[in-house]
């Protein structure tokens, strides 16, 4: 009941914020001076068919009921038109979402298994030559570029070592599974393809590890420094001296609570890799929801655009809330409902 | 722990798939294209919309090697004394892909779509054709608002639509009154034609996945591939990992110039390079200034370093001369033709009104982002400028949004970078695209020249249907055109592919080059041999 | 007597000899802090250390172009012929403007927004600010400076006022926290009851107690906004050629991967260079002041 009651709560703030950002992000795309009808039909469409359309698309009316019709429309899953492809926003995301959110996911996996991993080592064997070595890596991963590391793996694993594919979701060859969920590892997997699940798979290293690399030396470092703290804690000396497994300390005694502030800001990081994708998927030819995003907003496709900050205000408000959900089922001090933070 | 042990395993075994998905013996021909492909005749006008509609739909008439035009739908067709009437004589044995005959009724819903959308080639026959009859049920007549000589060449862009089928898909409410939104959400990723091939796929932004047509009227040689693709991508990297592994057949056109000794060097690859009547513009705002003053822009023109251009930037291409590409029939060969000459340029700007105020002035030269070899001849052009003083600014602009702020005079730039060519193979085609005040809000004309006299000149000669006399008016023309100095011919185009010589047989590649925009990606004179395709693969 | 030899000051100074002392004992602050010494020089002094200052400009050589590193060009040449090493230099110039000028924009109304926030706790005036804030942290500032650069002319301008326009929210949230429990200390209720003016008590006593905070996200947010300014441009979005910009540079030389790698790779490299020494600098004042919460 109190998890409900929480993720009820957190849900009315949520939808607070995405109300100003859908406010927020309107205004920014109706900055632009400009006909979008016009642009919309071409110039050489008749003038009565540029009315029609803008009529039927409320341009006609004050900014306060534009906004009104682009909220209740999007309310309804209808976000207008895209000038580039050219049919309705809605459309274009259901296609290319699943295959940003299938490079997240797979990314946000390598993120929390080896950033945890590599920091519990660190932390565990602390001034060590093992912890220098992930020292240093986190340094790099923090600080370099995601864009960075994706033309550097693309150089060194695409084309001197030829280990993985350059560019795409699957090979020429590989016929593509029927679309279930539109993740095609997913999809593979489900239909029992296990071809083309490995050819997904193996398409998806290169762009995933670009992706995960930077939240990974975030994850290591904070994981590592609570697990150095946490060993030196007397409850581990005590557990220890009560004749608890080793394997059993370590788990149970000291991995667990010391992933609390890990999984904290995993939330963060999986924010930051979501936005870093809008340079990799541009890099791997990934065609994905970013993809899409960086070329609308190069092309100034302002449906598209707005429609994509939404959708990913969206997406962050649903990770923040496990976020917490799960950092609460670590840690049985913090009581859903109150405030997190500062 | 173990888990995470096993999941990471996991991870890095799948490094260990890394050879599948290659070799099968599919005749498939793949062609790499920069997005958008719109597929819908009335919207798309490009270079790949173009070679999607010639291999999806069929035309009255077709276009041979050398630009004339040979019986296809029509058998046959007369036109009245005054050039007026058009009547075509249709075969009966056409069938759309749903199996349905293609009938007159077809013809004039085409004509009548396209007259009213008016994007893509709309702007053909807008304004031109003025009512299409149905004769009978096979017998079309156009009824023209004036005469005009190369009609007949026109109609290779007046693709046939299933009438039936596309009225069956109309989306209400539209822009469109009772006709909606015209069927073209529909037509965005369907075909509605009879052409050699059909629409199997289409998935926006990455690939169009087309299928020969079993029942095509025509015999198709049984070489001809029985898939064709066009990838959506220009990826310089992507194109050279795709050719080497024979993922693509045919390249396109937009590699930079690194990238072709590369693709050249990869076994069984070569490039087939040939003038398809492409010349590479610089468009110059005529009523913004300070490019508003002739002698400003005859300056740039004597600055300009034209050699350079055709010797480092794009090898193998030579300076323009005029508007006018010269293969093209019309074209004006004694036309005046600019070389760098520093001397005559700083003449020139002296005798410009904004002599005095160099240093405040900046002019804005727009790129296509897609083509990254033009962004060379924008630091060239800014570099040759500053020679003699004039500010430069470079934008580099993707070609979506280049459409769309040349669709108004207060945001087209000083300067667009655009390659064009002419619908129609006669120099009318390039002059009333490029130049007549119709073509001003499209991304044909940044010139903005809105200039009655030359509007005049240019209906005159296209209204003129004896040929001798039209070309003589077109070089009257292009010798107004190029005293205006409205632009920077820079250079004609040589069109490069790279094409896996070792197992597909192109026509283009061994010379027989169609002038027409599109026609040498017809498919159905390709031919594609998976075996030796193989062979390269297995050697 | 001379203003060093004042008994505050003084004691300032040793404070500061202290904590000097500490931070170069800290191996890792160090190398932070040679790094940015060193891309500050280079950039300063772009014009004398680069072999050919001009190539940074309007300049193009063709018959010069794509050579790979060698004694003439350390760092090779584009495809334009010129050389990378040189605009490299003049690249970290437009790398720390960008930087600089961002939080210099950025701070001031961030953290005057977080005082205010942070002091009026639990009235209207905590809610405004708060929610307004928490509305630009809903979504990457990366995603909405994009967002907005769409709208605009790209240029390096145009993407500082973007990056600006997303950034102050952070300043605002980590002020807010501070302030809002600094302002139940003794010392604070203390001057509230002395009758001290409400500009005193936020200015004078509880900001000097976020200083320290507000420094070292500083010198860590100096990395992230040059990140994400490279980032504007390596999509296009931000500096035009032909500004030696590094994202620009990044960009361009990635359409001539794998053969021209040199065109890429060491702007990359200049990147990664420069950020993490503003990390590395952050990372020791955190360990300095011993905070937490940054």
């Amino acid at each position: 009941m109190k998890v409900l009651k929480f993720v009820a709560k957190r849900l009315l703030m949520s939808i607070f914020v995405l109300f100003g950002l859908s406010i927020l992000i309107f205004l920014v795309s109706r900055v632009l001076p400009g006909d979008p009808v016009r642009m919309a039909l071409g110039p050489r469409a008749p003038e009565w068919a540029v009315q029609n359309m803008r009529e039927q698309m409320h341009l006609d009316k004050p900014l306060y009921v534009q906004y009104y019709y682009w909220l209740s429309g999007a309310l309804h899953g209808d976000l207008g038109q895209s000038l580039f492809t050219r049919r309705p926003v809605m459309d274009d995301i259901k296609e290319f979402l699943p295959a940003t959110m299938e490079l997240a996911l797979f990314a946000g996996l390598i993120m929390a298994i080896f950033g945890i991993l590599l920091g519990a080592v660190a932390g565990r064997y602390s001034n060590t030559w093992v912890d220098n070595t992930v020292r240093i890596f986190s340094y790099v991963g923090v600080v370099t570029p995601s864009f960075v590391f994706a033309i550097l793996f693309l150089l060194l694993f695409g084309y001197l070592l030829r280990w993985f594919p350059t560019a795409g979701r699957l090979s020429a060859g590989i016929p593509r599974p029927p679309a279930i969920t539109g993740m095609v590892t997913l999809d593979a997997l489900i239909t029992g393809n296990w071809a083309a699940l490995g050819d997904a798979l193996w398409h998806m290293v290169l762009p995933a590890v670009s992706l995960a690399l930077g939240g990974m030396a975030q994850e290591a470092r904070i994981t590592r420094s609570t697990i150095s703290d946490n060993l030196r804690k007397d409850y581990i000396g005590a557990a220890r001296g009560f004749g608890v497994p080793e394997r059993l300390v370590m788990l149970k005694y000291l991995l667990k609570p010391s992933l609390i502030p890990t999984a904290s800001i995993l939330g963060l990081d999986f924010a930051s890799l979501l936005a870093n994708a809008f340079l990799v998927e541009l890099i791997f030819n990934w065609p994905g929801f970013s993809r899409y995003g960086i070329n609308a907003m190069l092309r100034k496709d302002l449906n598209a655009v707005s429609a994509v900050v939404m959708v990913l205000g969206i997406v962050f408000v649903i990770v923040n809330i496990l976020v917490d959900l799960v950092v609460a089922g670590l840690d049985p001090r913090i009581r859903l409902g109150a405030e997190r933070g500062k | 722990m173990r888990k995470l042990i096993f999941l990471a395993f996991l991870c890095l075994s799948i490094v260990g798939f890394g050879a599948i998905g290659l070799a099968d013996g599919d005749r498939v021909l793949r062609v790499s294209f920069s997005w958008p492909t719109y597929i819908d005749p009335a919207v798309g006008s490009d270079y790949s919309s173009s070679a999607s509609f010639v291999n999806l739909y069929d035309t009255l008439v077709y276009p041979d090697v050398d630009g004339s035009p040979l019986p296809h739908v029509a058998r046959s067709w007369e036109t009245s004394e005054d050039g007026l009437v058009w009547t075509f004589h249709l075969r009966d044995d056409v069938l759309f892909h749903d199996g349905t005959p293609l009938t007159a009724e077809d013809v004039k819903f085409s004509m009548d779509r396209i007259t009213t959308i008016g994007e893509g080639y709309g702007f053909l026959f807008v304004g031109r054709v003025q009512k299409t009859e149905v004769v009978d049920d096979y017998t079309v007549r156009f009824h023209l608002s004036q005469p005009f000589g190369p009609f007949l060449t026109t109609l290779y862009r007046l693709y046939i639509l299933n009438k039936d089928l596309v009225e069956a898909n109309i989306k209400r409410p539209g822009p469109y009154g009772d006709m909606g939104d015209y069927g073209k959400e529909f037509l965005l990723t369907h075909d509605a034609g009879s052409g050699p091939y059909m629409v199997k796929e289409f998935r926006v932004e990455e690939e169009l996945v087309m299928v020969k047509n079993p029942n095509y009227w025509l015999p198709l040689d049984p070489e001809t591939p029985d898939e064709v693709r066009f990838i959506g991508t220009t990826e310089p990297a992507t194109i050279r990992t795709m050719m080497a592994r024979r993922e693509l057949e045919i390249s396109d056109q937009w590699q930079p110039q690194e990238a072709w000794q590369a693709l050249d060097a990869i076994e069984g690859v070569d490039i087939a390079s040939f003038y398809a009547g492409t010349e590479f513009y610089l468009m110059i705002n005529t009523k913004k200034p300070p490019t508003d003053d002739v002698h400003f822009r005859r300056a740039m023109a004597w600055a300009m370093d034209y050699q350079t251009v055709v010797d480092h930037i794009f090898p193998g291409s030579i300076q323009a001369r005029g508007p006018i590409p010269q293969n093209i029939p019309g074209a004006d060969p004694n036309v005046f033709q600019f070389q760098r000459d520093l001397d005559k340029a700083r003449e020139e700007l002296k005798k410009s009104k904004y002599y005095d105020q160099l240093d405040q002035l900046e002019v804005e030269f727009h790129w296509i982002a897609e083509v990254p070899d033009e962004e060379k001849v924008a630091l060239l052009f800014m570099a040759n400028m500053a020679e003699i003083g004039i500010n430069v600014k470079v934008v580099k602009v993707p070609w979506m949004s280049v459409v769309e702020e040349m669709a108004q005079l207060e945001t087209s730039p000083h300067i667009v970078s655009v390659f064009d060519s002419s619908h129609y193979p006669e120099a009318g085609s390039l002059l009333e695209s490029r130049y007549h005040s119709s073509s001003a809000p499209t991304w044909e004309q940044n010139e903005w020249l809105l200039d009655p006299t030359l509007d005049a000149m240019i209906e005159d000669a296209l209204a003129t249907v004896d040929r001798k006399e039209r070309f003589a008016k077109y070089a009257e023309i292009q010798e107004y055109i190029v005293d205006l100095c409205p632009t920077i011919f820079l250079f004609e185009q040589v069109e490069k592919h790279a094409y896996q010589s070792a197992y597909v047989d192109w026509p283009t590649a061994r010379g027989e080059v169609n002038p027409v925009m599109g026609y040498n990606m017809a498919a159905r004179f390709i031919k594609v041999y998976p075996e030796k395709r193989q062979e390269l693969l297995g050697g | 007597m001379a203003f060093w030899k004042r008994p505050g000051f003084q004691r300032r100074w040793d404070s500061v000899k202290r904590g000097w002392y500490k931070f170069s004992k800290n191996p890792v602050s160090v190398v932070g802090l040679f790094f940015v010494l060193l891309v500050s020089f280079l950039a300063a002094f772009a014009p004398y250390v680069a072999p050919y200052p001009e190539h940074a400009g309007r300049f193009v050589n063709f018959s010069e172009a794509s050579q790979p590193p060698s004694l003439k060009h350390p760092f090779g040449t584009d495809v334009f012929g010129r050389d990378i090493l040189s605009r490299v230099f003049f690249g970290f110039r437009y790398s720390l403007m960008m930087g600089v000028v961002v939080l210099l924009l950025v701070v001031p109304p961030g953290v005057v927004l977080g005082l205010l926030a942070g002091y009026y706790r639990g009235t209207w005036i905590d809610t405004v600010i708060m929610r307004i804030t928490d509305v630009f942290l809903a979504v990457p500032p990366l995603i909405l400076a994009l967002a907005v650069c769409s709208v605009l002319t790209p240029s390096v301008f145009n993407a500082m006022m973007a990056v600006s326009l997303m950034w102050w929210p952070w300043y605002t949230r980590l002020v807010y926290g501070l302030a809002s429990s600094i302002r139940n200390e003794f010392f604070v209720q203390a001057a509230e009851v002395a009758g001290a003016s409400r500009s005193h008590i936020l200015f004078r006593e509880i900001l000097p107690n976020c200083v320290s905070s507000i420094f070292t996200k500083m010198s860590l947010d100096m990395g992230w906004v040059i990140l994400i300014g490279s980032s504007l441009s390596f999509v296009g979005l931000g500096a035009q050629p032909p500004t030696p910009d590094l994202g620009t540079m990044v960009a361009d030389g990635a359409k001539y991967l794998p053969d021209q790698w040199w065109i890429a790779v060491f702007p990359a490299l200049a990147i990664m260079i420069t950020v993490l020494g503003f990390n590395l600098i952050g990372d020791g004042l955190r360990d300095l002041f011993a905070l937490e919460e940054v």
